[in-house]
């Protein structure tokens, strides 16, 4: 039994018994260690988000099995958690009971959950704004409460698509930033999609380039530096100069395929 | 509106001064009677002028003037109804607003709920949906009217019949609106109540549910009208009193004043309805943005 979460030989067509097929990631292989940081870095519609629907026990894999800590997942469950690039917060609950509402489904007591809410709300750096509604916060701090939803269950593996793609690149680095000390200190696993290999090299252990639909894995590449990193440290540079490399492949090759369609 | 002005400092309000808040408060109130005064105007110019037969289309100063003669048309038992009645008060014309109020009230309530829950039984139970959802969608184009006659066979005369017309003109199209709302709610919200360990039913009484109702409240609020007008239409045939049996009488009787009053008053209080919806939709879905709310 391997811990941690095991994708083996994953394919995944969309409609595959309609006209058109479209198959989104083929033949797709990965572990991710306990406590791991993996980014899924690749091209818009690479099926990256497809992959991450899969394991987040939303969507059936086509073929090919994903387990976690040993156990095939065939249904969504908390230890999974799931974050969107927008908060979708419940807009008729306070961000207090946004937090705990996995927790009240669980049939955890008020207390209980007041108490988890107030920790949370804390560490992700929002306390004060427990009473307030999705709509009145900024998007920053939107996406914060949806970490701290996130992190109320628990969750073994943070599942992140894209989660800071629609902040501002100031909002997007702090955020980078908080990311990584709360995974620092949850030792829960990470895998997270993003199409910015700033992000990527910012925040990985390691960072998977991803080709043009269908998804396979294209490069693997581990990161050991010590966080927080230097962006123009000439390391990095040289990183960020390889997966441009490898990511302008590809975003050229899925280019031409659109011009063919 | 609290919502989108808590960022603005509370002091700058109590500086302003007295006389300007007021006509802050009442100028939504001021707006409500130059439109009316518009309208009015016209009408009364055109009188002036002559273009108006006062017999036909006495305008308001001579309908109103004589509003006390007309209260002796209202009979709120309905138990004159057609005859000319003697008497009549205020209390009388109240009591006839209030029998329409209760018929257009009480079809809305059963309209809304047996909706909602219709609605949510036919994607909640696939087998239901697919035996029932045909026949509503068949029967929804029937006009109201057409169910009259309908009615009066079932029903007879008096209240159920006007109650349930009212039903019939708003729950085939809140049900359609209903499944339309359920197919809408981002998808993002049912797969996260999903990996927060929400089973289906949990999904559709902690998500679907709050994520619908706004929007159907909304649709409650633009069929109301529609409510109205078909309450009077039972009320001239099959019940025998209130505002549409006035009417009614009225043309019978060739009582332009009497017509002209009846549909002011038919006018204010679907005006005060409109604004009880309003009120309730404020309070009841607060999480509703103000924008949206107060945008219709």
């Amino acid at each position: 039994m391997t811990l941690g979460l095991k994708i083996s030989d994953v394919s995944k067509t969309w409609n595959p018994d309609g006209p058109e097929p479209v198959p989104a990631v083929r033949n797709l292989s990965l572990e991710v260690a306990l406590g791991e940081f993996v980014v899924l870095l690749g091209p818009s519609g690479c099926g990256k988000s497809s992959l991450l629907y899969i394991v987040a026990g939303l969507e059936d894999a086509t073929e090919g099995s994903v387990t976690f800590d040993g156990l095939e997942v065939t249904e969504p469950s908390p230890e999974r958690s799931l974050i969107f690039q927008e908060a979708a917060l419940y807009p008729w609950l306070t961000v207090r009971d946004n937090i705990t509402f996995g927790l009240k489904i669980a049939g955890q007591s008020q207390k209980q959950q007041q108490e988890a809410a107030e920790k949370l709300l804390r560490l992700v750096g929002i306390h004060g704004a427990g009473d307030r509604r999705p709509h009145e916060l900024s998007g920053g701090m939107r996406q914060r409460a949806a970490l701290a939803r996130a992190l109320a269950m628990q969750p073994k593996v943070l599942l992140m698509d894209e989660p800071f793609a629609a902040l501002d690149i100031q909002t997007r680095a702090r955020m980078q930033g908080h990311l990584l000390n709360i995974w620092e200190s949850s030792k829960a696993s990470v895998l997270l999609v993003t199409h910015s290999i700033d992000e990527a090299l910012a925040l990985a252990d390691r960072v998977i380039v991803f080709t043009a639909r269908p998804g396979q894995i294209k490069a693997e590449i581990p990161i050991t530096t010590q966080r927080p990193r230097d962006m123009r440290s000439p390391e990095m540079t040289e990183l960020a100069r390889q997966c441009e490399a490898l990511l302008g492949e590809e975003v050229e090759k899925s280019f031409n395929e659109q011009e063919l369609a | 509106m609290t919502d989108q002005t808590l960022g603005t400092p509370m002091a700058k309000d109590n500086q302003r001064s007295l006389g300007q808040k007021l006509l802050k408060r009442l100028e939504p109130t001021l707006w409500v009677f130059a439109s009316l005064s518009i309208f009015v105007g016209l009408w009364e110019f055109a009188w002036w002028r002559g273009w108006a037969n006062p017999l036909l289309l006495p305008p308001p100063h001579i309908f109103l003037a004589n509003m006390t003669d007309q209260f002796r048309f209202f009979d709120p038992g309905g138990t004159r109804a057609g005859a000319l009645a003697t008497g009549g008060s205020i209390f009388s014309v109240l009591g006839v607003i209030a029998w329409s109020s209760f018929r257009v009230t009480a079809g809305l309530v059963l309209g809304f709920t047996l909706s909602l829950a219709i609605g949510i039984g036919i994607r909640y139970f696939r087998i239901f949906g697919k035996l029932v959802l045909p026949l509503v969608t068949m029967l929804a184009p029937i006009s109201p009217v057409a169910w009259l006659p309908v009615a009066v066979f079932v029903f007879g005369i008096g209240n159920p019949p006007a109650i349930f017309l009212v039903f019939i003109a708003i729950f085939f199209i809140m049900t359609l609106a209903t499944l339309s709302q359920i197919d809408n709610v981002p998808v993002h919200y049912i797969q996260l109540a999903r990996v927060m360990g929400c089973d289906k039913r949990q999904i559709y009484r902690h998500v679907i549910l709050p994520a619908i109702l706004p929007e159907l409240f909304v649709t409650l609020r633009m069929n109301l009208f529609a409510a109205w007008m078909v309450v009077l239409i039972a009320e001239a045939v099959g019940v025998g009193s209130g505002l549409g049996q006035v009417t009614m009488m009225a043309r019978n009787t060739f009582n332009a004043s009497l017509v002209f009053f009846t549909m002011t008053l038919i006018g204010l209080t679907g005006f005060a309805f409109d604004q009880a919806l309003r009120y309730i939709q404020r309070k009841v879905l607060w999480w509703v943005g103000p924008s949206s709310v107060g945008g219709i």
